[in-house]
């Protein structure tokens, strides 16, 4: 009986480690998210929008050198993937098994189209890089609007889904 | 022979593969993240969710990289067109969305 309390007790504690260590990189996951939300949001506006001249907020929000922020962007979308994608598993587990037993298909499926946008988004980074890597190119001027457009959508959509879907049901959440 | 010059198709590639490998069950490999085990191909669930993801994800990259490989001698006399790498997966994304519609529908 003792045996089994302490075992117990130590599988709670195993579990409740766990879930530390999966909130922090949950954090770490959104943080990283908001980092990169702002530069491809910079890049998007000052590729599709371009100002001629600093002035007001505005103007000089889009007069950025939009190829400067293409390595960061690119960093930082592999390092938001990969956080992600390690924790899945937990979500999967503790946060979806949930959802589809409350029936929330809404909120289950804007995460599904999360997933799959940001997997076809990573695949296109090395495309972004090259259409990237001569600003004034412009040969490869529409597939640079296009890719970065594409990417800062897919990037924004899934911010909000996965913010959504934290809203709902958090790691671990009660 | 410069990378770079398939880096388009590779973007097109993943797209249409990952797409087609989650929609026909073609993943490389599932994830039974209750019990931490790896198996090849689609496999049935052993007392907890299976995840297929990392599955369909890895069956993209083997094609894009096998197609690009192979593509990779031809950019001597030709280059393939820009429009490929956003345009075949904005078309991929958008069908995501058809094919997700149920979740929305119900």
């Amino acid at each position: 009986m003792v045996a089994q309390t302490t075992a117990g007790s130590m599988a709670d504690m195993g579990a409740k480690t766990g879930g530390c260590v999966t909130t922090f990189l949950l954090i770490m996951h959104g943080l990283l998210a908001v980092a990169l939300l702002g530069g491809l949001t910079h890049q998007a506006v000052a590729v599709l929008w371009p100002a001629r001249q600093t002035g007001g907020f505005a103007t000089s929000y889009r007069a950025v050198a939009a190829a400067r922020f293409t390595n960061a962007n690119i960093v930082f979308y592999v390092l938001t993937f990969v956080l992600g994608a390690v924790i899945y598993p937990p979500y999967r587990i503790a946060v979806r098994t949930w959802i589809e037993r409350a029936r929330l298909w809404h909120i289950s499926g804007l995460f599904e189209y999360k997933e799959q946008a940001l997997a076809i988004g990573l695949a296109m980074l090395p495309f972004f890089w090259l259409v990237w890597r001569d600003p004034k190119d412009q040969a490869t001027s529409v597939a640079r609007k296009w890719t970065t457009a594409i990417l800062c959508v897919i990037v924004w959509y899934s911010f909000i889904a996965g913010h959504i879907v934290n809203n709902v049901r958090g790691l671990f959440g009660q | 022979m410069n990378i770079t010059r398939v880096f388009g198709l590779f973007a097109a590639v993943f797209a249409v593969a990952y797409t087609i490998a989650f929609e026909w069950h073609w993943e490389l490999f599932s994830y039974h993240p209750r019990t931490g085990e790896f198996g090849w191909g689609q496999q049935p669930s052993k007392g907890g969710p299976v995840m297929h993801w990392y599955g369909a994800i890895g069956t993209g990259f083997v094609a894009a990289l096998i197609v690009s490989a192979a593509a990779l001698p031809f950019t001597r006399t030709r280059t393939f067109p820009l429009w490929l790498g956003w345009a075949i997966p904005l078309t991929c994304i958008v069908a995501w969305a058809w094919f997700l519609r149920n979740f929305f529908l119900r």
